[in-house]
Parts: C-alpha cells; sequence; structure tokens
C-alpha cells in the first residue's frame, strides 16, 4: 500500500490527540525514550538510502506515530533497507535503526 | 561373585535415566536434520572425516586443548576433571581385570570395586593398581579443587569473569563438586577397615581411623558407599538437564562438524546439538567488549546459548551483541556463535512483507562503463575522502570502472541480514546480482568489509571475482601499475571485524600501508583486534555506549604513537574519528596521498 | 599585597580586562603565546548584527593598551600556573597575586564531519575561510564566473553528538545570516540559502537582521539539515538535505557551501586541571563556580575566568564579562 503521508481526501487531516488512541505510543516511548529527543533536523531522511528512491520519510514517520498516527507506519518503514545512515548522522544520536524495528514489531498490525 | 548392593540402586538408576535420554535425544535430533544433512553424515563415515573427528574428539573432549591455549590452569582444571575422570573409569576397568581375570562384571562392579572386592573376600592388595587409582583421584580432586577456588576468584584461573549458572546447573554442580571428595571418604573408611589404599585412601583411612576410631567407622562404612552413589545418580540424572550435558553432546557435534554440518540462516536441528555442546566455560566472557567496556553481563555467548537452550531467548539479549566474533574465535568448543544468533534473530524477526522492496524494479543509478565495478556501499556515500581516493587510485592506473552506487543505490543486505531479515535481504541480493550481470563486470571492489562479506558468503557471484579495496590495491602495488612514495611517517592499522575475523583478510591492508611508511601495531590486532563499537549488527546499545567502546578503542591506537589511525572501513572509521586525538584515515586515502604522479 | 594580575590570552578578553584591571589601580600583565594581540577577533571581517568592522574594535584596545603601558610579553606560552604565580615555557616565573585566564575557544575542525567534503571539495568553506576572504578583499576581485547559489549550513560541530559537540555555539546563527547578507552584497544575482535547524536569535538586534535579511535582501532560509555533499564534474558542489517543512528530500547543486563551524573547549583545558581544583564541564569548556554572582571565578582561589573559555559567548557579552571579572579581581586582592 503507497501510502502518501499527509494527504488523503476521506480523511480529516486534524491529528486529533484527544481521539488518537496512544496507548502503542507511549509503549514505544518507553521502550526508547532517546527518540522523543529528536529535534526534526531531518538529516535521517535526507540521507535515507530508502528515501532517496521512494516516498519513504522516516523522521516523519515515526513522529505521526509518536502522535498516535499509526495507519501506514508498518507499511512505510518496510522500505527501510537498515543500512544505517540515519544513525551514523544523527545529530543527538539517537538508535534510528532500532526505532524502525522497534515501530515494525509494535505496530505489526496495523 | 555377586555385584549388587543396595547402596548402588541410585547410580544404576542415574546412569539408565541418563543413558536413555541422551540417546533418544541424539536419535531424534538426528533424524530431525534435513535429508541432505544426513546423507552428508553417512557418507562421511568411511572417510578420513572419522579419524579426524576421533582426534579432535580425544584433544578436546578429553585433553581441553584449546581451553589449555587460553589459559594453561583453566586447561589443567578442565583436563584434570575430563581426562582425569575417563582414566578413573577406563583404568579402574583394567584393575578389575587385574584382579578378576576377564570375567563379566556389570558396570557398578567397576565404578564400586573397592567395596565390591571387600564383600567377595578378596583380601589381596595389589599396591601398583592402588597407587595408580589413589594418584588418578588426586588428579581429579585438584581439579574439583580449583574449580571451587575458581568460584571464589575467577583470576586467579585466568578469567576476569566467570559465568553465573542457573539453579538446574547448580544442582548438577553440587552433585559433581560432591562426587570425588565423598569417593575419597568411601574408599578411606574402606581402606582403614579393610586394608589397602595408597598414598591418599590409605593415608586419608589412616587418619579417619585414629580420630574415629574403629566402631565409627564401621557404622560410617555403609552410609559412606550410599552417599558416594547418590552423588553420581543424583549427578547423572541433573546431566541431561544442565550444562553438562556438553560433555557427550561435543563428540557428535565433532563427527557432524567433520562431515561438513553447518549452522544455516534457519534454525534447523543441528544447532541443538552446537547449543547444546556449550559447556558454559565462560572464555567467551572476557574478549567481549560489552563486559569489559560497558559492563553488561549477561547478553555474552555463553548466556545466549544458555538461553536459548532453555527457550527463554529475549529479543533483548539476541540483538545486543556486536557480532564482532572475538567470543566465537575463542570458544573452545568452536561453536559457530555467530550463526547460531543470526538464525535466532531471524526466528524472531517481524512477518515478512512481501512486496516491501518492489520500487527497486527498473532501478540503475550506476554510472561509467567497465570491467572493474566499484560498490561503495552506504556508509562509503558518508565518507566521500575513501570515494576520490579511490578514484584517483583508478585514475593512476587507467583502470576503466564501473560506478555501482557513487549517486545512491540499493544496500547490499548485509545489515538487514544481521537483523535477521533474511528474506527480504535476498530480495537486495538479487537486484544488486542482477546488476553487477547487467553491467557485466569481471572484478567488484568494494571498500566497505560489511557488502564485502555479505558479496562472499551470500551472493552467487560466479564469474565476477569480488576484492576488498585492501586486496586490489595490494595487487596494484605487487604488480607494479601503482608506484607509490614510501615516506617515514608512521601509521597504526585497525582491523575492521568483518574484514579481520569476518573475512579473514589481515595481510592485505597491512603490505599496502608498509609501502608507504611504517606500520605500529596496536596491542590488540590481528584475530584478536577490537571492534569500534559502531556494528551494524547491534540495534541495542545507544550512542553513548558506542562512544565509550570506540575511546577504548582509540585510547589503545593513540597509544602506539603512530601519526595516523588507519582503517578499511568507513564505519570503523566514522567511529573511531569521534574520539581519536591523532587522525583517522581510510587505507584509500593514505594511498592516493603517496601516489607517484 | 601583589597587585601584579597575570592575563593569561590576549584576545578581546585578555585586553578588556587588561585595561579594567589598570583602571582599578592594578598592574596587569598579558602573556600571549601569538605574535600579536587580538585572538580570533583579527581573522573577523565585521561584525553582528552592526557590520562593525573588527578592527574598529581592536584598534582602540590595542592603542589603550599602548596608552596604559600594559606590559605585554607575546610569544609567551604559559606552561603552568597557580594564583601566585605564572611559569613560561621558556622557564621564566612571574610572581602574580591571581590569574585571569582569558584563553578563549578552539575552532571546530570541519574535516571531522567527512560527510560534508571540507578539506576534500573546491568549494566547501568553513564560515572563517569566509571571514578570512572578506578581509583579503578576495570577493571584490572575484574571477570569473560569480557564484549563482549559496548555502550556508548551520549547526557544524554544534548541536551534534556524533562529534561529541553537544553544546549550541550560540554565534554560529547570526553569523550565517551576517555572512549571507555580506555574500549577497557583492554578488547580488545569487541565492542564498541558510540550512538550519532551530534559529537562535538571542542577542539584541539579532531578530531585526534576520527579518532584514529575508526582506531586504531575499536570503533564503531552509529548515534541514544538509546530510551529505557531492562534487560535481563542473567544481560544483551537490548536497543533500531534508526540507523539513515539506517533508521531501532536497537536492541542490550549488557553487559554495559554507559551514558554519561551532567552538569548542581547548583542549588545554584538561591540563589546567592538573593538581588544582579547576574543572572542565561535559562540553569541554571550563567551569565556573556558578552561572550566576560567581561566573567569572573559578573553584580556585585567585582564578578568574574571562570570555569564552567557559562558554561560547559574543564579543559585545566577552567585553563585558571582562570589566565583571577585573573588578572581582580587584576586590579578591584589596580583601
Amino acid at each position: 500500500m503507497a501510502l502518501n503521508f499527509g494527504y488523503n481526501i476521506s480523511k480529516p487531516r486534524v491529528i486529533d490527540i484527544d481521539r488518537n488512541n496512544l496507548r502503542k505510543s507511549t509503549e514505544i516511548i518507553r521502550e526508547l525514550p532517546e527518540l522523543q529527543s529528536c529535534i526534526g533536523c531531518g538529516t535521517c531522511t535526507a540521507s535515507c538510502t530508502a528515501g532517496n528512491l521512494t516516498s519513504f520519510n522516516f523522521r516523519k514517520v515515526h513522529t505521526l506515530v509518536r502522535r498516535g498516527e499509526y495507519q501506514g507506519a508498518y507499511d512505510e518503514m518496510n522500505k527501510c533497507m537498515l543500512c544505517g545512515k540515519c544513525r551514523l548522522l544523527c545529530p543527538r544520536g539517537i538508535n534510528t535503526r532500532r526505532v524502525v524495528m522497534l515501530i515494525k514489531r509494535k505496530l505489526g498490525d496495523f | 561373585m555377586s555385584f549388587y548392593a543396595p547402596f548402588t540402586l541410585p547410580f544404576i538408576v542415574g546412569t539408565s535415566l541418563l543413558f536413555l535420554i541422551v540417546v533418544w535425544r541424539y536419535v531424534s535430533w538426528f533424524f530431525a536434520l534435513p535429508k541432505a544433512d544426513r546423507r552428508l553424515f553417512w557418507r562421511s563415515i568411511p572417510s578420513m572425516a572419522t579419524f579426524k573427528s576421533l582426534w579432535e574428539a580425544v584433544r578436546e573432549c578429553l585433553l581441553h586443548v584449546r581451553i589449555f591455549k587460553v589459559d594453561w590452569r583453566l586447561g589443567y582444571m578442565h583436563a584434570s576433571l575430563a581426562f582425569g575422570w575417563f582414566l578413573l573409569i577406563a583404568v579402574g576397568s583394567l584393575e578389575t581385570i587385574a584382579y578378576l581375570g576377564f570375567e563379566m562384571v556389570p558396570l557398578q562392579g567397576h565404578v564400586f570395586f573397592k567395596y565390591f572386592a571387600v564383600q567377595n573376600g578378596i583380601t589381596e592388595h595389589k599396591a601398583v593398581w592402588d597407587f595408580v587409582m589413589d594418584f588418578l583421584l588426586a588428579v581429579v580432586l585438584s581439579g574439583v579443587l580449583m574449580a571451587w577456588f575458581k568460584r571464589l576468584r575467577s583470576r586467579s584461573l585466568g578469567m576476569r569473569r566467570t559465568t553465573k549458572h542457573i539453579v538446574g546447573d547448580k544442582v548438577a554442580l553440587s552433585f559433581l563438586w560432591f562426587i570425588f571428595p565423598l569417593r575419597l571418604v568411601a574408599e578411606s573408611i574402606t581402606s582403614a577397615l579393610y586394608g589397602g589404599g595408597s598414598f591418599l585412601t590409605g593415608s586419608c583411612g589412616a587418619l579417619l581411623d585414629r580420630v574415629f576410631g574403629d566402631t565409627l567407622l564401621a557404622y560410617a562404612y555403609e552410609p559412606a558407599w550410599w552417599c558416594y552413589s547418590i552423588a553420581l545418580g543424583g549427578f547423572f540424572v541433573a546431566m541431561p538437564f544442565s550444562r553438562y550435558m556438553h560433555i557427550f553432546t561435543e563428540i557428535p557435534l565433532i563427527f557432524l562438524r567433520n562431515a561438513g554440518l553447518k549452522v544455516a540462516s534457519r534454525e534447523k536441528s543441528y544447532d541443538n546439538f552446537e547449543v547444546q555442546a556449550c559447556s558454559r566455560c565462560g572464555v567467551c566472557i572476557d574478549p567481549c567488549q560489552l563486559q569489559s567496556v560497558l559492563n553488561i553481563n549477561d547478553v555474552q555467548s555463553v548466556y545466549f546459548v544458555r538461553d536459548r537452550r532453555y527457550n527463554m531467548l529475549t529479543q533483548q539479549t539476541a540483538q545486543n551483541c556486536l557480532m564482532c566474533g572475538r567470543c566465537a574465535d575463542r570458544c573452545p568448543v568452536g561453536i559457530d556463535l555467530l550463526s547460531l544468533r543470526l538464525n535466532s534473530r531471524e526466528a524472531m524477526r517481524n512477518i515478512p512483507a512481501e512486496r516491501r522492496y518492489d520500487y527497486f524494479k527498473g532501478l540503475d543509478r550506476s554510472e561509467g562503463e567497465g570491467r572493474v565495478g566499484y560498490f561503495a556501499g552506504c556508509m562509503t556515500l558518508l565518507t566521500p575522502r575513501t570515494m576520490t581516493s579511490m578514484a584517483q587510485i583508478f585514475e593512476a592506473v587507467n583502470e576503466q570502472v564501473w560506478w555501482a552506487d557513487r549517486d545512491g543505490g540499493v544496500c547490499c543486505g548485509r545489515p538487514l541480514k544481521l537483523s535477521g531479515e533474511v528474506d527480504s535481504a535476498r530480495k537486495m541480493m538479487r537486484y544488486n546480482t542482477d546488476l553487477f550481470r547487467k553491467h557485466n563486470i569481471r572484478v567488484l571492489v568494494t571498500s566497505c568489509p560489511i557488502c564485502l562479506k555479505v558479496f562472499k558468503e551470500d551472493y552467487n557471484l560466479e564469474g565476477i571475482e569480488v576484492l576488498h579495496h585492501s586486496e586490489y590495491i595490494a595487487r596494484l602495488i605487487a604488480s607494479g601499475r601503482l608506484a607509490l612514495h614510501h615516506t617515514d611517517d608512521t601509521f597504526t592499522y585497525h582491523d575492521p571485524c568483518e574484514l579481520g575475523r569476518g573475512g579473514g583478510i589481515y595481510e592485505a591492508p597491512r603490505s599496502v600501508i608498509e609501502s608507504v611508511g611504517r606500520l605500529l601495531e596496536a596491542d590488540h590486532n590481528r584475530r584478536d583486534a577490537l571492534c569500534c563499537g559502531s556494528s551494524l549488527a547491534n540495534t541495542v546499545i545507544n550512542d553513548a555506549s558506542q562512544l565509550r567502546i570506540a575511546t577504548a578503542v582509540t585510547e589503545e591506537l593513540d597509544k602506539t604513537g603512530a601519526q595516523t589511525i588507519v582503517t578499511a572501513c568507513p564505519l570503523c572509521k566514522k567511529a573511531l574519528s569521534r574520539s581519536a586525538t591523532h587522525r583517522v584515515r581510510d587505507l584509500s586515502e593514505v594511498v592516493a596521498r603517496a601516489i607517484v604522479k | 599585597m601583589i597587585h601584579r594580575v597575570a592575563v593569561i590570552g590576549g584576545g578581546v578578553a585578555g585586553m578588556q580586562t587588561a585595561l579594567r584591571l589598570r583602571e582599578q589601580g592594578l598592574e596587569p600583565i598579558i602573556f600571549e603565546r601569538d605574535t600579536e594581540l587580538g585572538g580570533k577577533v583579527r581573522n573577523w571581517h565585521q561584525l553582528f548584527p552592526t557590520f562593525t568592522e573588527a578592527e574598529a574594535v581592536l584598534l582602540p584596545l590595542r592603542n589603550r593598551i599602548m596608552r596604559e603601558n600594559i606590559e605585554v610579553r607575546l610569544r609567551a606560552e604559559v606552561k603552568k600556573f597557580d594564583s601566585m604565580s605564572v611559569t613560561l615555557t621558556s622557564g621564566e616565573r612571574v610572581e602574580c597575586g591571581a590569574v585571569a585566564l582569558c584563553t578563549g575557544f578552539t575552532l571546530f575542525d570541519a574535516r571531522v564531519k567527512d560527510e560534508y567534503g571540507y578539506g576534500i571539495y573546491d568549494n566547501v568553506f568553513t564560515s572563517v575561510d569566509i571571514e578570512r576572504k572578506f578581509v583579503d578583499g578576495e570577493f571584490k576581485r572575484w574571477q570569473g564566473r560569480e557564484p549563482e547559489r549559496i548555502a550556508i549550513l548551520h549547526c557544524v560541530g554544534s548541536r551534534d553528538e556524533k562529534v561529541c559537540q553537544r553544546h549550541c555555539s550560540k554565534v554560529c546563527c547570526i553569523t550565517g545570516v551576517k555572512q549571507a547578507i555580506e555574500l549577497k552584497k557583492c554578488f547580488p544575482n545569487a541565492d542564498i540559502f541558510n540550512f538550519y535547524m532551530d534559529i537562535r536569535m538571542f542577542g539584541p538586534g539579532y531578530e531585526e537582521l534576520y527579518h532584514t535579511a529575508q526582506r531586504e535582501y531575499g536570503i533564503h532560509f531552509v529548515r534541514g539539515r544538509i546530510s551529505e555533499a557531492s562534487p560535481l564534474m563542473d567544481g560544483r558542489v551537490q548536497i543533500k538535505v531534508e526540507d523539513t517543512l515539506t517533508g521531501r528530500p532536497l537536492r541542490m547543486s550549488v557553487d559554495m557551501l559554507i559551514l558554519l563551524v561551532g567552538m569548542k573547549g581547548n583542549s588545554e583545558n584538561v591540563h589546567f586541571t592538573e593538581g588544582t581544583a579547576l574543572r572542565v564541564a561535559d562540553n569541554g569548556f571550563m567551569q565556573p563556580k556558578d552561572l550566576f554572582a560567581n561566573n567569572v571565578c573559578s573553584q580556585e582561589e585567585g582564578v578568574f575566568y574571562v570570555g569564552t573559555i567557559t562558554a561560547p559567548k559574543s564579543i559585545g557579552e566577552v567585553l563585558n564579562e571582562a570589566v565583571v571579572a577585573a573588578d572581582r579581581i580587584a576586590d579578591y586582592l584589596k580583601k
């Protein structure tokens, strides 16, 4: 499923934190608290091997997941090749490869 | 002659159970093997492999030569217990023959011969046999003593740390520790009451006699043999459920391994032999940098194998490993620790998504044309000095080069494989293989040891020679195509894990460095080289921990006093430059700077 | 009471401290390892946010030092010190009543960030190189094709765990804005892009200058940190970045890539702590006694800190701090 993150005609574009079920996102952050230190600089996405070939945007996917927007996250993360460039560059030292694996494990059924 | 007494019951029951369990296990594991594996085994029986295995079994299961190589004290401890015990049994059987001739004697008759000799009214004593048996018992007891001591102070036996055990092990261990002291007591009492015994049991008997007197000893006589028998029986029952299963399992493992069986990317029955052959000796703990630098004490190979054996393996343990191979390199049983961990990861992976890499279709970002292909690898794109240096080298030797991924490409698949996603990794392997074939290259050069390893081991690249850039450059120099200025500059070299232990390439980079300057070796080098800490295989430790490992490595490299730290892996380069006080360069940079124009 | 105060370092911090000490009736002596006074500011062209010539700050300081007859030791490297004396590498020992440490900072070595290609590609510069080029008038005499596109990258060696520089170097943001305007003045037809993670305009007139850069000079600001740079055949550099506000990767070929290099604590700082109570903070700068009323004091009586030895600071802040420190030294000596 090729999901275009951010654009969807049938659904409202509002991220409704009141309605979103944040349980999974809380679990993810509890397991890897350093994910909260992301400052959204985009280095990961800029260097991303998969992101340069597809619409995959690692920063956006994990940010949306943290906001409780899980739909399509698993499929998006599956585009990742786990090559590790992003981990080598992240200025906040986030273990990005673990983020990918964690989100895939937690959100396999979304 | 009668060879039955009630006290032998625990021993007989224990031995029978042990025999049944072990045989049932081996047979069921063997028949659960894939057909091809079984065929390999049958075919190996009438070949040299059998002799090789027999010799290896003697060397490793009894003498423990590989442990001697780690530390002689540790080696003696293991050998005295294993080989000592073996000789006790073997010489014990000869002893019965010496007394009784070739009469059919049941097992307990051999084991408790001292008791039955008295029982059957044999009164003569053959001093030579008494002496030999006492000597062997003394050897085994010295091993037990060392094992006790090792629990208290592991450093005295050359280990910084020793294994932490689980309950089953502790039960078996307690029985084991009591077996030989109890045998000493039982045999001493016997020789005190009925004569015989040499320097050990004889003198112990005399001592007991003086302290307690005949009457008391006569009361203790039967209970002492009971205790000895219970200790033996208890140990044998606990054995298949504890680490001591390794005593027998190492033998079929040696035979199967020499027949050509291997741990595969998916779990299979053969893994049982590997896993259960682990004696949990703990030799793998000390070389682990997660232990020595980060003080992580529950993920080392010994614990991984233990957890896997008892089905209590967690993601945390399986994933927390640098896969540097330092432990596997030292494992005295030669267990394929890395492959086992990989197939555990494979078993724990996410459900593979079939269409996840559909976007590879029709993709080709390569440029140039030539018989020689250069695959930079994702990481090398972040160390452009390596790429520009390679370009200069290619230009200097007038090589027509096809650049596979200068503008980004598809990952080699090794990182995904390291995370256990083997199916998905295959998609990348297929894509890249097709790409190499399409461009008709004859030689594939890569400057990334991670890519190199997967190209060599998992790709089917028949007709294409795969070379690491260090090998390629060494060849250019040897053939005279590339001339370099030799200077007095000093270099030290950091062996990347995937290149050294992983690929066996130690000399090519060293010869290249020696053709441009002087090489100063660090304390840990070649097979013993340390890992930079940034290994892609580990997705658990955080950035700060990676840095701490790297810092420990750079401190050692800086200590050589060399002006430049050289490595041959983009990941190592990145990791080491974070904390090094000297410049860290890739091998290609050092070469490119020295090219004679 | 000894009136002599050893001022170690002859940059703006050292000069201003010495001058104020003299006003307090003390006898400062400046030790500078370089051949002239002025420190790093000598390499700067114009200062933010007012485009004041750096020389306009340095010259009066230097002149007053001369006029006041303050003793200056050039090419004098201090080997060790305590609050009572200073020993030079030449072996000479100078007695004093207090020490003012004004040794400043080290510029981040951009070569460590291999992926930006500094030192490999011709058209990658640091912000310091650019200042130098302005000082030397290189841009005025620019030969050949005028640059059409210039990228300025913020936070190189700042806020980056990967090079062990977690802290913010504070002045790079405004330097980026200033240099963008200066470059735009030189090359009016060029498009100038600032690539940033956060824009931190903390000082007086800074936000206004940011505004001016956008409104009057048409400088572009793209929120995203460049991940890699690669060379093009024609000598230009291609950069890769995520335009985080649109969420899409962006590629751009530029004639010049400028890296705003951050401030690093001096590696010598560690030596100061040997045998003393002085402390190096986690970020590599010296740790003052506290960050409030005693921010120019150290853990040792009689040893004081001035300027960027304790943290990244702007020139104006350093000049203020020098006065405070000198007054505290005077108080200390009068006690």
